[in-house]
């Protein structure tokens, strides 16, 4: 079959300059393998984890309750309000790992785990049916903790016995928070098993599915209010705590959804700017075909060929460029996607079910590789393909003077050496193409300073946060102690110099109209109390004389939209009810709605005078220990209050707190670095085809500098010098658009995953960074365009017509 | 002799863009000024020419004098400033550049200087491509058309070459089969020889002789007074006009 040649001779371009096509694929495959990835991990996601999450029955509200039995389940179950209700029996445990070490374990006891009608679990391996002295583990925590069915368990319940039992069983729980993020491990008893490890046979905890609404979060605390009333308190038991599972997510959506689709649209929106720059990595790069090629073209027009052809050819050529771009993005797509939902799953705790790709988002990727190529080569095409033959002949590569204010102003730059005055004025020779890479390296270099001021900023909430959590350990208090003998217990250990008694309840605001707010958590404290720094948004903290004074968080003020500084509310905890004044607000620090209060004030609310509920203390008031020195903080204490029969939990460190949480943090911003890591190499690409561009369309000058005597070293410079420039003018406007591209993607991420407010902090520090990479790239991109230029002989460039 | 030939380029007419005046080149006061940011620069001053089918006419004079500019209007690659300009009928003046190069792939065969043959493409590759642009041909018989031509200029043997390979001689024996590809009665060439030792050179002027004694008409520029002297006419241009 006979092929007519012109398209022969785009297949024999392409390969014949192999880098340069490569460069134009991998930029094509980078920008569309972005967003398939992106767009269908997040498929997957929703796929697997939601799709699983609600085939399971997922709880609506989640109620603590003092001990009770199967008749006030099924109570429940009764009401019209109700639609599913299912009991379980919450115990903390502590599990002896492969180490040798003791972890905490969430102990979950039901009838029969084969038959929840509420957050249902699956098994993986093993058996359901659990029989005494049997245990199932979920399967996060097996993997975390190494064991394997078949295994002997052992745990330990308050107090030093300790109790072996079979690991029958390996179940997948999607409503529990997840091993990896809490470290605490979660295991499946039944009740019997529970009463031969010398526990009361009762359950603790309601699971709620609403009948109606199921996913509105008021009606849902309403029917919540409704159940407490009718039945639980009608019934003579008491409501520890209660309200919607999860971290202040709505109700029957999994906790981590809005953290995993707001981290999904940071990275959509990132894959949009691969794209956009990878488009404008194709333009430069097509730009330099032209270019390379006008010579060419002008002898395709003198031998009969039309415009049309020479457009039909080159748009050939950008197809072909889609093409092999998109073999090579479809594949790396997928892969991307299935490492970005194998993260999402590791993270969060669920199991892809397959890896494939839908075809919603091939058709996208395939749309996308093909009309962003040609659209975006449309105009270097059409401009190339316009010159006549006497220009494209005989004026080409010459390199013509520009004659604006900007070019009269360069040219008045004398004094400097001309290799750098020629570099200077080469660099903002042509504006169009200088603008279009400043473009690329600029956006790239805003978003790489972005990605570190959103460290920054992450780093600045925690500590914020932290600032609630100004303690080395505490140890909570399960049924409250007398305060002065806690601390005095406290103290005695040596290394402890602070310890504070707190007292905490759970209480509700009751409105002016007679309605309740949700539940919220009511802190009677010290007004002095070290081991809290509060952030004052308004007002001030509490004083000594604030007995009808109250603090209030902003997560509080989201809640309760009335509530401002001097506010009147009256508190209700249990049967008693109050009325406070708000005198100051504190940020938000991952706690939910809480009002802090004077101690004495809170007794007399409580009518617990005296009682207290968790002991925080220090071992240094002026500074908090380290992870070993928290540690031991905290093993002392629990010996010590276990040993006064004051209490039998364990207690909790500042750096166990905020571990897991900079681990998860850290992760994405590792994921947020690759994508600005991408973004600063199309820039970096960007760069390399710019100068390669301006080589070829100098390329009788740079004969005329060898003819005159430059050194391969001088010509080289002309180059470098020029990269550098540009590299140095991107990262003065990188600088300026780091602010508030920062401020947006840092906003995005802090509201994404601790829905919080975003407290701002510019990174200098990725400021400086990205000088050090932009120069280096700006180097590293100069490399092969001024070896080229060094490469080129006075005869060649010259004796050229 | 093969049938292809027999086609030649075609002329057209009825659009006021072509028309015959009995002479196959026909230069009508043709002027040429370039506008520098030097100032303006005459190459051509009212230049009146003819020349006619089968000639062999060489264009000579001192760098400067106009030579390239004259063939470059010849063969609508630069446009004159002022005057008209009829080659195979056309108003090449007037055409625009689309119209110009359809017609020039049918009318006018370029010979450069430097060959300007495409790199990535073979020899054969090369010769074959304006009868593609232009469609002259079937396809079928394109090939075979391209493989004669280089029989032709003496270079069969390098059909498949890429023309790196080549030397300076054989480039420009295939540059001249390539201008031959579509047929064209008029053959304009730069400086044929400029670039060729003395015997490249013998045989290049050779080839065009035996290119006029088929009919076609050959305008030659060049320096060289001895190579001028193998044509059957000279032209000779001083600071852009004729003088001879």
């Amino acid at each position: 079959m006979h092929i007519p040649t012109r398209w022969t001779k785009i297949v024999k371009d392409i390969w014949s300059n192999r880098s340069r096509s490569f460069l134009v694929i991998f930029s094509i495959a980078i920008g569309v393998a972005s967003v398939g990835m992106i767009t269908n991990a997040g498929i997957m996601v929703q796929r697997d984890l939601y799709g699983s999450f609600a085939e399971g029955n997922p709880a609506s509200l989640e109620i603590y309750i003092s001990p009770f039995q199967r008749d006030l389940t099924s109570a429940v179950g009764a009401m019209r309000e109700v639609e599913d209700v299912q009991a379980r029996r919450v115990e903390r445990a502590s599990v002896l790992n492969g180490e040798g070490d003791w972890d905490d374990l969430a102990l979950n006891a039901f009838p029969d785990l084969t038959d929840l009608d509420v957050n249902r679990v699956n098994l993986v391996e093993g058996r359901m049916s659990l029989g005494v002295r049997e245990i199932a583990i979920e399967k996060q925590s097996a993997e975390g903790l190494g064991f394997v069915v078949g295994d002997t368990i052992t745990i330990k319940m308050e107090g030093d016995r300790t109790y072996d039992l079979e690991l029958v069983g390996i179940v997948h729980d999607l409503y529990g928070m997840p091993y990896a993020l809490l470290g605490e491990a979660t295991g499946y008893v039944n009740l019997e098993s529970l009463q031969w490890m010398e526990k009361p046979s009762y359950y603790n905890k309601l699971d709620v599915v609403v009948a109606e609404n199921k996913y509105d979060r008021e009606h849902v605390l309403e029917v919540g209010n409704i159940i407490r009333e009718r039945v639980i308190e009608a019934s003579g038991f008491r409501v520890g705590s209660m309200g919607v599972p999860g971290l202040g997510s709505d109700p029957g959506k999994h906790w981590a959804e809005d953290q995993i689709d707001g981290f999904l649209l940071i990275l959509q929106i990132m894959g949009v700017m691969a794209v956009l720059l990878s488009g404008g990595l194709v333009v430069n790069t097509v730009s330099a075909i032209l270019v390379q090629q006008i010579r060419q073209i002008g002898i395709m027009r003198s031998i009969g060929a039309v415009r049309r052809q020479l457009i039909a050819m080159y748009f050939f050529n950008v197809l072909a460029y889609s093409v092999l771009g998109l073999a090579v993005a479809l594949p790396l797509g997928l892969l991307g996607s299935w490492w970005l939902a194998e993260f999402a799953a590791g993270f969060v705790n669920f199991d892809l079910t397959t890896v494939n790709i839908s075809w919603q988002v091939m058709t996208l990727q395939i749309i996308l590789g093909l009309l962003m190529p040609l659209g975006v080569a449309i105009y270097p095409i059409l401009s190339g393909t316009r010159m006549s033959v006497y220009d494209a002949i005989y004026q080409y590569g010459i390199g013509s003077e520009g004659s604006g204010w900007f070019d009269r102003m360069l040219m008045k730059v004398r004094n400097l050496a001309p290799p750098i005055v020629l570099s200077l004025r080469n660099t903002f020779r042509n504006k169009a193409r200088l603008v279009f890479t400043l473009l690329t390296l600029t956006l790239a270099g805003a978003m790489f300073i972005a990605v570190f001021s959103t460290r920054a900023s992450l780093t600045v909430q925690i500590e914020n946060v932290a600032r609630y959590v100004a303690f080395d350990a505490a140890l909570g208090l399960p049924y409250g102690s007398k305060k002065q003998t806690v601390e005095r217990e406290a103290l005695r250990i040596s290394e402890i110099s602070v310890a504070e008694g707190w007292a905490q309840s759970i209480g509700v605001i009751v409105r002016e109209d007679g309605t309740e707010s949700g539940e919220l958590e009511v802190v009677g404290l010290p007004y002095d109390a070290s081991t809290i720094d509060p952030l004052m948004l308004e007002g001030r903290w509490l004083d000594a004389s604030d007995t009808s004074k109250i603090v209030v968080n902003d997560d509080l003020l989201d809640e309760e939209s009335g509530l401002d500084i001097g506010s009147e509310i009256t508190l209700k905890i249990g049967n008693r009810q109050r009325t406070y004044q708000v005198i100051g607000v504190t940020s938000k620090h991952l706690s939910g709605s809480r009002i802090y209060m004077e101690y004495a004030s809170f007794g007399q609310l409580t009518n617990r005078p005296n009682q207290v509920d968790i002991v925080r203390v220090r071992g240094n008031l002026k500074a908090i220990g380290s992870s070993a020195e928290q540690d031991a903080i905290a093993f002392q204490l629990e010996s010590r209050f276990e040993n006064a029969s004051l209490s039998k939990s364990s207690s909790i460190t500042r750096h166990a707190i905020f571990g897991d949480f900079t681990d998860v943090f850290d992760l994405i911003l590792v994921v947020l670095m690759i994508m600005a890591g991408l973004l600063a190499l199309v820039g970096g690409l960007g760069l390399t085809g710019t100068l390669g561009i301006n080589v070829l369309e100098r390329t009788r000058e740079i004969g005329v500098l060898r003819a005159v005597g430059a050194s391969n070293v001088s010509v080289r410079q002309v180059i470098v010098i020029e990269g550098v420039v540009v590299g140095l003018v991107s990262w003065v406007l990188g600088a300026l658009l780091s602010g508030p591209s920062g401020r947006a993607l840092a906003g995005a991420v802090v509201n994404a995953v601790m829905q919080a407010d975003l407290s701002y902090t510019y990174s200098f520090e990725g400021l400086l960074l990205w000088l050090v990479v932009i120069g280096f790239i700006a180097v590293f991109s100069s490399l092969a365009p001024s070896r080229r230029a060094a490469r080129l002989t006075v005869r060649e460039v010259l004796d050229y017509e | 002799m093969k049938t292809f030939w027999n086609k030649s380029g075609s002329n057209g007419s009825g659009n006021g863009k072509y028309k015959s005046n009995g002479h196959l080149i026909a230069f009508n006061q043709v002027s040429k000024i370039y506008e520098t940011s030097a100032g303006s620069f005459t190459a051509l001053r009212d230049v009146d020419l003819r020349i006619d089918k089968g000639e062999f006419v060489s264009i000579v004079g001192k760098s400067g004098s106009g030579k390239t500019t004259l063939i470059n209007m010849l063969t609508g690659i630069d446009r004159p400033t002022d005057g008209e300009i009829y080659v195979t009928g056309a108003a090449v003046h007037k055409l625009d550049e689309g119209e110009i190069a359809v017609w020039r792939g049918k009318n006018v065969g370029v010979v450069f200087q430097f060959f300007q043959l495409l790199p990535t493409l073979s020899v054969l590759e090369n010769v074959r491509l304006p009868m593609d642009f232009g469609g002259v041909f079937d396809r079928q018989e394109r090939n075979d058309r391209a493989m004669h031509l280089l029989e032709l200029v003496g270079i069969e043997d390098q059909a498949d070459a890429l023309p790196a390979k080549l030397s300076g001689g054989q480039q420009q024996r295939a540059a001249i089969a390539r201008a031959l590809a579509n047929d064209p009665p008029i053959i304009a060439t730069d400086e044929p020889t400029g670039n060729l030792d003395s015997n490249s050179s013998a045989k290049i002027i050779q080839l065009f002789e035996n290119l006029i004694s088929r009919g076609k008409t050959i305008l030659m520029v060049t320096h060289d007074d001895e190579l001028a002297d193998r044509a059957m006419r000279t032209i000779r241009l001083a600071d852009g006009k004729v003088v001879l």
